[in-house]
């Protein structure tokens, strides 16, 4: 239920809806978008960035909240920790979503023995949020060309071309895979997959599952993760530091068991690092969309072995993050809504960007709205604009939002908010870590025997990932990255050493770095801001 | 503040605070049970009285705001029998659902499992998967996130959950190959996009910007 003040201003919204069904705003010029981009995206606000003292990208921009987490000490007393392990594997995988189910599933199936590690419960992750869908060129008129073309333009061309040509390469083959092991994208009457538009696509080619595509996938992929005996599961476990061998490649990791408080030490052949993004560092206060143990675990430990980043200063702000109410702020709104048209309105009761402009554009217009004194507060102060979702009855059918997004419609009914009538308070919401740790084709970092998979490799997206391209960058790599480990399997590791975390140490204390930060971080704080 | 009982014990919490909040404000370090945090994944379900009530509610606590007098738990996980297979090497998987899950035709339809945070008419599709009404079971079961409570209130440990999505699973593999995507793989399998790829790869970057905006106008 809205309060008064914005039961007021929704009146405007209603009002101006004819008016504003009626327009039809021009797509920005390239000058525009570069002004806008720099007046407002926060990846352009340099206050907010710092460049690198040590490792191997030493000198390269990053968020403060990365390099508090990469310049300073873990709790783990590296030098007193017993290194003997306590399991040893073919293929350690670390984290519990898609691409670290994925990576298990297929070095399984080769015949490797699997420990996947995770620290929440298994699948609790970004994917199972996945809502709108997943992109794969198989609609007629498109083409892994076009994929490829799309992807590198919506990353402004910074993403690898060999990545992503794996990427769009292998979408159709994934989405052969997934349907074979039952999971149901939606199809047409002719028993075709259904495929739809996305801000930044020159073709239809979204599928989806209704609007929980992600959680019906990995449903299916944690169902599948029971069938054999050769994958062993640690839950409540997350990594806190690899293990490197006398060379420096990876061989294993320091694990924590949350329930017993306690170490233990894994050695494999091969680690895949699948521990996901970062939005639980709340980049410059940004609410965020992620699951809770998003707190960019992965970049911290890969660096500290010596493996290689790129694009740690460039994130996602998902342009629709719900503002109100206070228990939901930073929960995602699908961009899908966008898509089939509905209106972004100001405080004034006005459109003020195309909706179907890529996420970093619409975010930046929505910033310079709210900077602009053209935002609507909500009774605990903060800003936001509107969302007119109700107008998609009107420009399609009465009924389809109750039908095509179930998920949305439940979540708000739960607090008394119709979607069907009332428009959506929204802001932009830390969404995707668009860079991370430096991937090769297949899923190997720099450092050798480690790969990497899902949002914690970098590379693919450049500076902003087109919708739907995450979905299926998890499976992609997860799959490479798991088929490719299993390589490994015959060299026999050496013993497990914390070397390079004394080297990492010594340079930081050489730079005088004395963080009190501890890193990994594994669980944000809570911090009760209605007090 | 606002008095509540908050996992057996009685306890002043700000108002406008999420069971999960409430929790973490008190001290409790909970961090099994916590999942996205925005009311999708049911990891963190919680099973509560309100102030004079009779009957006890369901779910979820990143997405239950406290209220006066409530009285909460969190029931983040209850045990049910799941069946293992391995559903690609069943050829007809709906056959042997029976075998897989005997106890489902012991169900005699009382609803008690009715009590779905996400409004799953629980009981509905159980009867229809009894009665062999897969395909309609399969639609109903798409928003299910697997929590676990309709299990937790069965008399007869049915696990309607892992039924649910077996069937779920189990008719998604019986559709034939969809005509587009059958297609496009035939294509690649032919198409020389693999050469077009190796000039990408030998562009500048000036050249590739060009190359993409060229595919695009085509």
């Amino acid at each position: 239920m809205y309060p008064a003040d914005l039961l007021k201003s929704l009146e405007l919204v209603h009002s101006t809806r004819e008016r504003r069904m009626a327009e039809s705003l021009p797509r920005l010029e390239e000058l525009q978008r570069n002004e806008l981009l720099q007046t407002y995206h926060p990846d352009y606000k340099d206050a907010a960035f710092r460049n690198l003292r040590v490792g191997a990208n030493k000198g390269d921009r990053v968020t403060h909240e990365f390099a508090d987490l990469l310049e300073s000490f873990s709790d783990l007393d590296h030098a007193r920790i017993n290194l003997q392990p306590e399991f040893t594997t073919d293929v350690l995988v670390l984290g519990g979503g898609g691409a670290g189910v994925t990576a298990a599933l297929f070095a399984e199936s080769l015949g490797a023995r699997v420990l996947l590690a995770t620290k929440l419960r298994l699948g609790n992750s970004n994917t199972i949020m996945a809502l709108g869908g997943m992109q794969a060129s198989v609609a007629e008129e498109d083409s892994p060309l076009r994929h490829f073309a799309d992807t590198m333009i919506a990353g402004n061309f910074a993403g690898r071309a060999s990545l992503v040509k794996a990427l769009v390469e292998d979408g159709p083959h994934i989405v052969k895979w997934l349907l074979d092991i039952g999971v149901n994208f939606d199809r047409n009457i002719l028993g075709n997959l259904a495929t739809k538009n996305a801000g930044g696509l020159s073709a239809p080619r979204i599928l989806s599952i209704g609007d929980h595509t992600g959680l019906n996938i990995m449903k299916v992929l944690k169902d599948e993760m029971r069938k054999s005996n050769r994958i062993e599961l640690l839950e409540f476990t997350p990594a806190v530091e690899l293990a490197t061998d006398a060379d420096g490649a990876c061989n294993g990791a320091i694990l924590y068991d949350l329930g017993r408080r306690r170490h233990l030490a894994v050695q494999a052949r091969a680690v895949i690092l699948a521990t996901g993004g970062a939005g639980r560092l709340h980049n410059q206060g940004f609410p965020t969309s992620n699951n809770f143990g998003a707190t960019g675990d992965a970049v911290v430990l890969a660096y500290r072995a010596g493996a290689g980043i790129e694009g740690m200063d460039s994130f996602q702000y998902h342009p629709t993050g719900v503002m109100f109410p206070d228990h939901m702020v930073g929960v995602l709104v699908t961009e899908a809504i966008r898509s089939l048209g509905a209106h972004l309105v100001n405080g004034n009761g006005e459109r003020f960007v195309n909706e179907l402009e890529t996420r970093d554009l619409v975010a930046a217009a929505i910033i310079r709205e709210v900077e602009g004194g053209r935002g609507v507060r909500t009774p605990s102060g903060k800003i936001g604009v509107w969302l007119d979702i109700p107008v998609l009855e009107e420009l399609l059918e009465k009924g389809m939002l109750k039908k095509r997004f179930p998920s949305l419609f439940k979540q708000f009914r739960r607090v008394k908010i119709d979607i069907t009538k009332r428009p959506l308070l929204i802001y932009p919401t830390l969404h995707y870590q668009n860079g991370g740790i430096l991937i090769d084709e297949q899923g190997e970092s720099t450092v050798s025997n480690l790969f990497v998979a899902g949002e914690a490799a970098g590379g693919i997206h450049g500076r902003n990932r087109a919708m739907g391209n995450s979905l299926l960058d998890i499976f992609v790599f997860g799959r490479r990255a798991g088929l490719a480990a299993v390589e490994r399997r015959h060299a026999v590791p050496g013993p497990l050493s914390l070397n390079h975390v004394t080297r990492y140490y010594d340079r930081l204390k050489s730079l005088r770095i004395s963080s009190v930060a501890k890193s990994p971080t594994l669980f944000p704080e809570f911090i009760v801001d209605k007090l | 503040m606002l008095t509540i009982e908050l996992e057996g014990r009685k306890i002043k919490v700000p108002e406008g605070l999420t069971v999960i909040e409430a929790l973490w404000d008190t001290g409790h370090d909970v961090k099994r049970g916590i999942g996205c945090l925005s009311g999708l994944c049911g990891a963190c379900t919680v099973a509560y009285l309100e102030a004079g009530a009779q009957r006890v509610k369901f779910g979820l606590g990143c997405q239950t705001v406290v209220a006066e007098g409530m009285n909460v738990i969190m029931l983040p996980y209850f045990p049910s029998r799941m069946a293992r297979y391995d559903m690609e090497s069943m050829t007809s998987p709906l056959q042997e659902l029976a075998a897989h899950y005997p106890e489902l035709a012991t169900c005699n339809d009382c609803k008690a499992c009715n009590i779905c945070p996400e409004w799953i008419d629980v009981a509905g599709f159980v009867k229809t998967s009894r009665e062999g009404g897969y395909e309609s079971t399969a639609e109903k079961v798409m928003g299910c996130h697997m929590c676990g409570l309709c299990a937790s209130r069965c008399p007869k440990s049915i696990a309607p959950q892992y039924v649910g999505l077996y069937i779920q699973r189990s008719c998604a593999r019986q559709r034939p190959i969809p005509p587009n995507l059958a297609k496009r793989m035939e294509q690649m399998a032919v198409l020389a996009e693999d050469s077009e790829f190796a000039q990408v790869a030998a562009l500048n970057q000036a050249e590739l910007e060009a190359y993409c905006r060229k595919i695009l106008d085509s």
